[in-house]
């Protein structure tokens, strides 16, 4: 992010704005569905007899499914700049289990001209009730 | 019994996949991951001016992990940090082909962790995705 002026807004969009936030109830059909969809048959996620062998004691949601509601957040905000050049960098900070409801938050914290145009840089994270499941930052061109 | 790959075994700078791993994606691959994730952006319904149809960005979680399931390492391994850039969405009817290189090995906390960029191509070389990904690798 060298050569280039921050700004505070830019085309009706501040540092500070809020994404679209979503919620998405997660239960074990849809784990199911997701696995079937990606491929991912890990017992982990499907086999409820192995995943009480494991330190979760109980199936746990696919990482990269809640990636899925991050993108559906950021594909209702900016499509053009998210689908087109978007940037996604984040961890896994705990497991999504049967049951719960994800909730994906996000705040522009730093836009900022650059060379080749204007880029917001978004605070992402997903909570499952107060405790965050996935940390992390998202860059998309907005113009 | 699959042969896992052993954490001793990852050079850095060296290829992980290499041929590339194909991927078609087609409209039954499409739809069914739109339908898993309740995704209902509208873009992902209608067809551009050539009748071609995209893809959602993070298809790429379904095709890069696919590749990387070529080589696995022992169970137990965990999936800590993602990054993805997405240059453009793949479109139903394309063949994606994805490559990946060991950029970083370390430990952290006596755990081993494993840092590989991916690349992925469309069959005419057309950059759709690169990305890095962080795994702690499975106790052998």
């Amino acid at each position: 992010m060298s050569d280039a002026t921050e700004l505070q807004t830019f085309n009706g969009v501040s540092v500070g704005d809020q994404l679209p936030e979503i919620l998405q109830a997660v239960d074990q059909n849809m784990i199911d569905a997701y696995a079937d969809a990606s491929g991912d048959v890990n017992p982990l996620h499907i086999d409820p007899e192995f995943a009480k062998t494991t330190f979760f004691g109980r199936t746990i949601a696919h990482g990269l499914l809640t990636l899925a509601f991050v993108s559906r957040v950021l594909s209702t905000w900016n499509w053009q700049g998210w689908a087109y050049g978007g940037e996604l960098e984040v961890a896994f900070m705990g497991p999504v289990y049967p049951g719960d409801e994800v909730r994906v938050c996000g705040e522009i914290d730093l836009i900022e001209q650059r060379d080749d145009g204007v880029y917001a840089r978004c605070k992402l994270v997903c909570y499952c009730g107060e405790k965050a499941v996935v940390k992390g930052t998202v860059i998309c061109k907005i113009n | 019994m699959t042969d896992y790959v052993k954490y001793a075994s990852l050079v850095e700078g060296a290829d992980f996949l290499n041929p590339a791993v194909s991927f078609e994606v087609t409209k039954e691959v499409v739809d069914k991951y739109i339908s898993s994730t309740n995704d209902s952006t509208p873009e992902l319904q209608v067809q551009d001016e050539k009748g071609d149809r995209v893809a959602p960005p993070m298809l790429a979680a379904v095709y890069v992990i696919d590749a990387l399931r070529v080589r696995v390492g022992p169970p137990g391994g965990i999936h800590a940090k993602q990054k993805f850039k997405f240059h453009r969405p793949a479109k139903i009817g394309e063949t994606l082909l994805t490559t990946a290189k060991v950029s970083t090995l370390y430990v952290k906390k006596e755990r081993n962790y494993v840092e590989m960029t991916t690349e992925t191509r469309n069959q005419n070389g057309e950059l759709i995705t690169t990305g890095l990904i962080t795994r702690i690798w499975g106790k052998e």
